[in-house]
């Protein structure tokens, strides 16, 4: 089988199990609604604190929600040794690497964008002004948090703590691509009469790069043994 | 000496206090750890 | 004698001597009064601190590259005296931002890059404790140390840019010559003495390491797949 395969493979997978397990991502929904109106109710009733930081406040839940997310992301593979047996196959690690994050950066992306049209509501803030730059920004943003996020759930997927472990470690790393994303967002939904837009995508971009290959290549030597 | 900034030197003397006694009890620590 | 009570001695006296001249001999500093004295612990700690993830940064590679005790136990040491290193730092800095700035927190980009740099490092210390296989443990820890060392430079570029949207970053300023030679001589120092202590918590790390070694010659009892990791 050819790498490509592989990786598509590995992909269709892992969509699959996401799929069959729809209840725990509806789940994660819930969890993402509950922390908007949570926010709402922490900074009180000031509809224009609100309305300045509503993408801050859908990022801070998408982050929180990315945690339960990758937590169990590596959670079948470990439980009755798939992962040996996925690994004797011989599978590609970069195609078990890369199926995964990307499976990981749809349901992220999936998740950031169904939260949107809620906080347009909950926060009284139109998400529209420039629907295509957000998308983007959205998956740049996603896959800012996949890459390591998918590294880090294979790192602590053994260990005892991985709850604790996982946001411990992953956090810190994605400060870079959270502060961005929460700016070039702003951005594309209040307008941005400096053109700063393309300097904090550039960032992004820069992170993603790095972390999509360094991933891949530090999950490699992670699994080998 | 009067700089711009004033009552500066009881926040360096503090600097430097903290800082050393850092070091000379990471540098005790690690000796008294590597008895054991 | 080992070499790192050599290292050690000499530069902790080295330093000494520097911080003393600051602090006594040197001018005080033009734009910033006596606080200007904390340069000469503040940039010296910084270099220890920076250099001490460099040095973690390289035994990961180590680790990754050759395996063996010697390289995680560079990682161990290293990791852990440069957080050390970085606490101290950022104590330093919010000493120094209370009477120049009259907050005890400025966003400052390097302060900030610290701060987070020690939540990263410290999280691959207490991966370390979590995980109990040794081989798994020492690759993990790379792993994580290089993953978080190649982010230095982004959170650094990033926390840079998120400032300079709100406020100019002032700098620290120029230096005077009276000023240049403790300040130079105690980054020398402080150099010395970060050696020394990697060098030690790495003694001690390879002491635990094979005193590990040797117990695990204990039969194992069988453990089923899904349970490993746990003690």
């Amino acid at each position: 089988m050819s790498a490509w395969s592989q990786l598509l493979g590995c992909l269709y997978k892992d969509l699959l199990i996401g799929w069959r397990g729809r209840a725990r991502l509806i789940g994660l929904g819930a969890y993402a609604l509950v922390l908007l109106l949570l926010f709402a109710f922490a900074i009180g009733a000031d509809p224009v604190a609100l309305r300045e930081h509503a993408p801050a406040y859908v990022w801070l839940a998408v982050l929180s929600a990315s945690t339960l997310l990758l937590v169990q992301s590596f959670q079948q593979e470990v439980e009755g040794g798939a992962l040996e047996g996925l690994l004797l196959l011989p599978t590609d690690p970069f195609a078990l690497y890369y199926g995964k994050a990307i499976a990981n950066l749809l349901i992220l992306t999936l998740l950031t964008l169904l939260s949107f049209p809620i906080a347009a509501i909950l926060y009284d803030v139109s998400l529209l002004g420039a629907p295509l730059a957000l998308t983007g920004v959205v998956v740049l943003g996603c896959a800012g948090l996949a890459a390591p996020g998918t590294l880090y759930a294979a790192l602590t997927a053994r260990t005892q703590a991985q709850q604790l472990l996982l946001p411990v470690l992953l956090f810190p790393l994605v400060v870079p691509p959270m502060l961005a994303v929460v700016r070039a967002t702003s951005l594309c939904v209040a307008g941005d009469p400096m053109g700063q837009l393309s300097s904090w995508v550039g960032l992004l971009g820069v992170f993603d790069i790095l972390y999509w290959s360094l991933g891949g290549y530090l999950f490699a030597r992670l699994v080998e043994e | 000496m009067n700089g711009v900034v004033e009552g500066g030197w009881g926040y360096v003397i503090a600097a430097y206090a903290l800082s050393w006694g850092t070091w000379v009890a990471y540098l005790l620590l690690l000796k008294v750890r590597s008895r054991s | 004698m080992k070499w790192e009570a050599i290292a050690g001695g000499l530069g902790f006296a080295v330093v000494g001597v520097a911080h003393a001249f600051g602090l006594f001999v040197a001018p005080s500093e033009a734009a910033m009064g006596e606080t200007g004295r904390m340069l000469y612990l503040h940039v010296p700690t910084a270099w220890a601190g920076m250099g001490s993830f460099l040095v973690a940064f390289v035994g990961a590679i180590g680790v990754l590259w050759t395996g063996g005790k010697r390289w995680d136990a560079l990682v161990e040491s290293a990791v852990e005296v440069g957080i050390v290193m970085s606490v101290l730092l950022t104590v330093q800095g919010s000493l120094w931002a209370r009477p120049t700035w009259g907050t005890w927190w400025t966003w400052d980009p390097r302060l900030t890059t610290t701060a987070v740099m020690v939540v990263a490092f410290a999280g691959v210390l207490v991966l370390r404790h979590l995980v109990h296989r040794p081989e798994r443990r020492a690759m993990a820890s790379a792993v994580a140390t290089i993953a978080s060392f190649a982010d230095v430079p982004v959170v650094y570029l990033s926390v840079k840019w998120w400032r300079s949207l709100h406020q100019p970053i002032s700098n620290a300023g120029t230096v005077d010559t009276l000023m240049l030679v403790p300040f130079l001589v105690a980054c020398f120092g402080m150099l010395f003495v970060c050696a020394a202590l990697i060098g030690s918590r790495w003694r001690l790390a390879m002491s635990r390491l094979e005193r590990e070694d040797r117990a695990s010659d204990l039969p194992d009892r069988p453990v089923p797949l899904s349970l490993e990791g746990r003690p």
